[in-house]
């Protein structure tokens, strides 16, 4: 094992001693996380200020009396620029610009519209009618239509049905009242649930991707390799030596990202939210830490060890980067699989599943709801894997065809 | 002691190597049954031109590659049974296995000192000694991508005699350098022979072959065409210099193929 030791220390000691490679490596994935994040916050946060503070170009036909002073008292008014049509106008040419994104709203009253509610008796007879004209595309257009009809209309429909009936509390039979017991811990976990093993996945194989293929198959081109293989140190001491310092820097560089990441998603929900409280708050008990860091090591391992695999049949660094391409489309995709598929029962063989299993696992722990069983299952089948493709990267050390293209 | 028995390797070679070298077979006898020995306390040269098969033969020597037939035995141990014991006796420098470029030649030496499982204080006295010799000190700390061919190469032969090994084994040690830096390095394998060592240089320059080599053997075509002393082989062709002696052998063996 010293062997390995000593190459760990080497393996480490080239990546630390180069500013440059710390740089890119650690630095620069944080600076842009944050960066990335604010930027996706401050926008959103924009748009949002943006669409409040649109005053919307609403037209309005053959208003009925009672309209207008409505809309004047509600406040309605203050977001929304109204004109009044005559009852006859043409209103081909505001759909249009209603379409083109010019304009907001229209709204047609029916002709006739207090005389035809006032002529209601009973079934069959005729009913009025408001016609809305808006469109989806923007969000201003249907941000005024949902405003118009919370402020203006559903107000403007209660004051005609109270002169119908007279007491408007005959239509209510009973009263609702609702109380939120949302556990805040399970909240966001279920928020955190969703996003974080995805990440988490995702993280870990790009920090593993980047080294790996430099660690060995650069190695291998430059011609370093070989220069470890002429030593009598055994083939499974270098391999592991390689494996562990990789896995070390992954781990770092998976740190380096998780860490950025949780302190900018504070950032992005302020600007969204303004000074509202931030949605969520989790808490994690001790065995959670160390269950979550026990799968991520698992996760580890079997990623650099794939990385690695790939990295040492590979001829160049152009082939291994190539190959790996596919692998990261499947890490994603296990990844997002777990995001959608919140809620399904999953039976206890999937947690045995290298990189499946251990995001759902992942999901499970921050419900608090990991079994010992799960748990075991999931470091159990991916540390298996792993176990597994470490034999065969000893074996293509061992390999004269793979290390020297022979 | 070097053992080379009927030794054969064939590499495989895949669609792009095949068409580098312009070939329809899928195979390339690299080494064609050659039988070589070597002993303690002698300058062995393998001379031969371009892709004869000397850096094929070494890389079988130093246990890099499998022969397909036959067998290599260094100080009595085989290279496919025992490769880790050959390791440990053996120093093999050839110019596509380099330092890392990223490390000072002082770190790669305490780091293969280290690996091979040598205690600090023989690294560091060991460093003094071959590190002074080859006048690495000036730019022992600098990195090595930033060294010249010659720096680079004085690093490699330095790094590769870490460990003191019994049989030194050097693939064209001096390509690359200067006549200065380059006399400097076949005096140090005289050194290593006066204190009993086995070296095994491949060359091309046949100057260096007649002044250096104890015993020379010449490969041509993967094939072992002659092996002897300087003055057995200019007996046997009858030629006055190594250089005339090997375009006989040249014009003979290259004929066949
Ligand atoms: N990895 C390989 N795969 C396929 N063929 C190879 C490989 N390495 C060498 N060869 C072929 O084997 C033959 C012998 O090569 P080798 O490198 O042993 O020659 P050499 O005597 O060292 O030549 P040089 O003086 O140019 O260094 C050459 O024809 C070469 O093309
Ligand atoms: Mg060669």
């Amino acid at each position: 094992m010293k062997g390995a030791k000593i190459i760990i220390q080497k393996e480490l000691t080239r990546v630390f001693k180069d500013k440059k490679l710390v740089f890119s490596l650690f630095v620069l994935p944080a600076v842009m996380m944050i960066g990335i994040y604010s930027l996706i916050g401050f926008l959103i946060g924009n748009m949002e200020d943006d669409v409040e503070q649109h005053i919307s170009q609403v037209y309005v036909q053959n208003a009925p009396e009672g309209f207008d002073a409505l809309v004047k008292e509600s406040g309605y008014g203050e977001t929304a620029q109204i004109e009044y049509l005559e009852a006859g106008e043409d209103t081909a040419a505001i759909q249009d610009s209603i379409r083109d994104g010019d304009a907001e709203l229209l709204i047609v009253f029916e002709e006739d519209f207090l005389e035809k509610i006032a002529a209601y008796q009973s079934a069959g007879d005729a009913i009025p009618e408001v016609a809305i004209y808006y469109t989806t595309s923007g969000n201003y257009s249907t941000v005024a239509r949902d405003n118009l009809e919370a402020a203006v209309l559903s107000n403007y429909e209660k004051l005609r049905l109270g002169e119908r009936i007279g007491n408007l509390e005959q239509l209510t039979v009973f009263n609702r009242s609702y109380a939120d017991l949302v556990d805040e811990n399970k909240m966001g976990g279920e928020v955190l649930g969703m996003m974080l093993p995805y990440l988490i996945t995702f993280m870990l194989f790009v920090g593993a991707m980047s080294l790996g293929v430099d660690a060995i198959t650069g190695e291998k081109e430059r011609g370093t390799m070989a220069s470890m293989l002429l030593t009598p140190v055994k083939r499974q001491e270098i391999v592991l030596g390689k494996l562990v310092s990789l896995s070390i820097l992954s781990s770092i560089s998976a740190v380096v990202y998780a860490v950025s990441m949780i302190a900018a998603m504070p950032i992005m929900l302020k600007s969204v939210a303004g000074d509202a409280e931030l949605p969520f708050s989790i808490e994690f008990s001790a065995v959670q830490v160390i269950q979550l860091i026990v799968i991520m090591l698992a996760m580890v391992y079997l990623y650099v060890a794939l990385v690695s695999l790939v990295a040492v049949l590979a001829r160049t660094a152009k082939e291994a980067n190539t190959y790996v391409s596919p692998i990261y489309i499947i890490v994603l995709v296990a990844g997002m699989l777990t995001m959608y598929q919140g809620g399904i029962e999953k039976s206890l063989a999937s947690y045995a599943i290298p990189i499946y299993g251990n995001a759902i696992a992942i999901q499970n722990l921050l419900l608090g709801e990991l079994t010992l069983v799960q748990f075991g299952l999931s470091v159990g089948g991916t540390v298996l894997a792993a176990l597994i493709l470490t034999a065969c990267i000893t074996k293509a050390f061992n390999s004269e065809k793979v290390m020297f293209n022979a | 002691m070097i053992e080379v028995k009927n030794l054969t390797k064939i590499y495989k070679l895949n669609k792009k190597q095949m068409a580098e070298q312009k070939t329809k077979d899928s195979i390339k006898k690299a080494v064609d049954n050659v039988t070589l020995t070597a002993k303690e306390g002698e300058i062995y040269g393998l001379l031969g031109p371009n892709g004869a098969g000397k850096t094929t033969t070494l890389r079988c020597v130093a246990t890099l590659l499998k022969p397909t037939e036959g067998s290599v035995s260094v100080c009595g141990y085989d290279t496919v049974e025992q490769p880790d014991k050959v390791r440990e006796s053996i120093s093999f420098l050839t110019n596509e296995i380099k330092l890392d470029p990223q490390f000072s030649p002082k770190y790669m030496f305490n780091f293969f000192g280290r690996l091979r499982g040598i205690d600090q204080k023989t690294i560091d006295e060991r460093r003094e000694e071959l590190f002074d010799y080859f006048g690495i000190h000036a730019f022992e700390d600098k990195k090595i991508e930033e060294l010249s061919t010659g720096m680079k190469q004085k690093a490699a032969i330095a790094v590769s005699l870490v460990h003191d090994p019994k049989v030194v084994i050097f693939d064209e040690p001096t390509n690359g350098l200067d006549i200065v830096t380059a006399r400097g390095v076949t005096d140090y394998l005289k050194i290593l022979k006066e204190r009993g060592k086995l070296v095994i240089v491949s060359t091309h320059i046949m100057s260096e072959a007649e002044k250096l080599c104890d015993r020379i053997g010449i490969i041509i075509n993967g094939r072992k065409a002659a092996e002897g002393t300087l003055d057995e082989i200019l007996a046997q062709t009858g030629a006055s210099d190594l250089e005339d002696a090997f375009f006989e052998y040249y014009k003979q063996y290259h004929k066949e193929v």
